[in-house]
C-alpha cells in the first residue's frame, strides 16, 4: 500500500472511474476534460520526464480500455504529455502557479496532438480535422484548471520523489 | 555524472514505453483477441456504474448544459416550435415516401431488410474520450447482439456494433470514417464504397462506374454484396453532389445520411450476420 507504484495505481484507477462516470457527462462543444492525461502531466511535473512517461503510459492504457480508437493511441498521448510536462518543469527556473498552468496546457496539447498524428498515420484521417483545435483548447484549459488537485494526488502517491527532486533542484 | 546516467536511463525507459505502445497498436490493428476481450470486460464492469452515475449527476449535467447553451436555447425553442408544426405535415409525407422506398427497393429485386429481426435499444451514453464517434446502447449479448451487426434508426443506417458485453454494446457511427460500407444507388446498377469524413452525417462515395446514370437526389442503400458486413437495402442517404473523372471512367459522390446522428435516443440493432 505504501509503495509508490501501488499508490499511483490507486490514483489512476480513481481518475479512470471519475472520467467514465462523471467527467464525460460535462462537455463543452462535445469535448470533456481528460483526467487521465492530467494525472500523467502532474506525475511528470513531480517526478520528471521518466516518471511522467511511466504514469502517462499506464493511465493511457487505462483510457484505451474505455474507448474505441486503436489500442495504444491513448498510451502514446499520455506518455508524450508526461514527458513534455517533465521536461518543461525541469527547464523552468522558478515555479509559479501560472507557470504550472501553462505547462499543463502545453503538455496536454502535445499529448492530444500526438494522439491525432499517430492516429492519422494509422489511417484515421478524421482525427486531424478542424475539431482538433477545439479539443486542444478545451482539454488544455481544463488540464490547466485540474492540474493542482492532480499534483496533490501525485504528491500523495510518491512523497519521496517530491523531496528528492526538491533537494536536487 | 549521476545526472547524465539518470538521463540515459530515462531515455531508455521512454523509448521502451514508446515501442510497447507501437507494439500494442500493431496487435490491435491485426484484430488481437485479448484486446477486444479486455475492452468488453471493462465495459461490463463500468457500464452499470456509468448508468447509476448518469442518473445521479443528471441535474448537474442539465444545469451545466443550460449554462453553456443558454444563448442558443431561446432560438432553439422557437425553431423547434416551427419544426414541430412542419413535422406534423411531414409525418404523412414520410410514411408515403417510406412506402415508395420499399416499393422501389423491391423493384430492384432484393427483399426489403425490414423482414430481418431487430433489437430495440436505448442510447445510454456518448464517447468517453474526445476522439472517435461512438455511442453506447443498453443491450448486449444477452439480447442476441454480436459484433459487426448493423445499427439503424427509423431513417436509415447509422453504424455498426464494435464492442459487446452482456448488457451493453458500443456502436461506431458510420460518419466516424473508421470503416467503409458498400452501397448501391437505388434504381440504377451503380455500386460504390462509402466512407464517413469524421464529422457530420456526410459520406463520400467512390469507385462508381461513371457510365451509370447517377443523379443528385438519388437514394443510396447498402449493397450487401458477398462478404459485405451489412445486409442489402439498408437506406443510407441521398446523393448531394457528383464529380466525374472521365479519364478513369469513375464518379465520386457526396452522400447526406438520412439518419440524424445528433441527440440519438433510440437505435435498433439488426440481427444480421454475413453468410459464411
Amino acid at each position: 500500500m505504501d509503495h509508490p507504484a501501488v499508490r499511483y495505481l490507486i490514483v489512476i484507477a480513481s481518475a479512470a472511474f471519475l472520467q467514465y462516470t462523471v467527467v464525460t457527462q460535462f462537455r463543452i462543444a462535445g469535448v470533456s476534460a481528460d483526467l487521465l492525461l492530467v494525472i500523467a502531466i502532474a506525475a511528470g511535473m513531480i517526478g520528471g520526464a521518466e516518471r511522467g512517461a511511466i504514469v502517462g503510459f499506464a493511465s493511457g492504457i487505462c483510457l484505451d480500455l474505455m474507448v474505441t480508437t486503436p489500442f495504444g493511441l491513448c498510451a502514446i498521448a499520455g506518455l508524450i504529455a508526461g514527458v513534455v510536462s517533465g521536461l518543461l518543469e525541469d527547464a523552468t527556473v522558478h515555479s509559479a502557479r501560472w507557470l504550472t498552468m501553462v505547462i499543463a496546457f502545453l503538455a496536454s496539447s502535445a499529448g492530444m496532438l500526438s494522439f491525432a498524428i499517430a492516429g492519422t498515420l494509422l489511417g484515421r484521417s478524421d482525427l486531424l480535422s478542424g475539431h482538433l483545435v477545439t479539443i486542444l483548447g478545451i482539454v488544455g484549459v481544463s488540464s490547466a484548471a485540474l492540474v493542482f488537485p492532480a499534483l496533490r494526488a501525485c504528491r500523495w502517491a510518491d512523497p519521496e520523489d517530491v523531496l528528492l527532486r526538491a533537494a536536487a533542484r | 555524472m549521476a545526472s547524465s546516467r539518470r538521463r540515459g536511463r530515462a531515455r531508455i525507459t521512454i523509448s521502451l514505453l514508446l515501442l510497447s505502445a507501437v507494439l500494442l497498436l500493431t496487435l490491435d490493428s491485426r484484430g488481437s483477441g485479448p484486446v477486444q476481450s479486455a475492452r468488453s470486460a471493462v465495459l461490463s464492469v463500468l457500464s452499470p456504474l456509468g448508468s447509476a452515475a448518469s442518473t445521479v449527476v443528471s441535474p448537474f449535467r442539465d444545469a451545466w448544459n443550460s449554462a453553456f447553451d443558454q444563448g442558443d436555447l431561446k432560438k432553439e425553442n422557437e425553431t423547434l416550435r416551427e419544426e414541430n408544426d412542419r413535422l406534423k405535415g411531414d409525418v404523412t409525407a414520410n410514411s408515403i415516401a417510406k412506402e415508395q422506398l420499399q416499393q422501389l427497393l423491391q423493384l430492384v429485386g432484393i427483399p426489403f431488410v425490414g423482414d430481418t429481426p431487430v433489437v430495440h435499444t436505448r442510447v445510454v451514453s456518448g464517447a468517453v474520450g474526445n476522439f472517435g464517434d461512438r455511442l453506447e446502447i443498453d443491450k448486449g449479448s444477452n439480447a442476441g447482439i454480436e459484433r459487426n451487426m448493423p445499427v439503424v434508426t427509423g431513417e436509415g443506417l447509422i453504424g455498426k456494433v464494435i464492442e459487446v458485453s452482456e448488457n451493453r454494446s458500443v456502436v461506431s457511427l458510420l460518419s466516424s470514417g473508421t470503416y467503409r460500407v458498400g452501397f448501391s444507388v437505388v434504381g440504377t446498377a451503380a455500386i460504390g464504397i462509402a466512407q464517413g469524413s469524421g464529422g457530420d452525417g456526410s459520406l463520400r462515395g467512390t469507385n462508381i462506374d461513371s457510365r451509370q446514370a447517377v443523379t443528385v437526389g438519388a437514394i443510396t442503400a447498402t449493397s450487401g454484396l458477398a462478404g459485405s458486413p451489412f445486409p442489402p437495402n439498408l437506406p443510407i442517404g441521398t446523393v448531394t453532389a457528383i464529380r466525374t473523372n472521365e479519364a478513369a471512367l469513375e464518379s465520386t459522390v457526396d452522400i447526406s445520411m438520412f439518419a440524424n446522428l445528433n441527440n440519438l435516443i433510440y437505435a435498433d440493432v439488426v440481427l444480421w450476420k454475413p453468410a459464411g
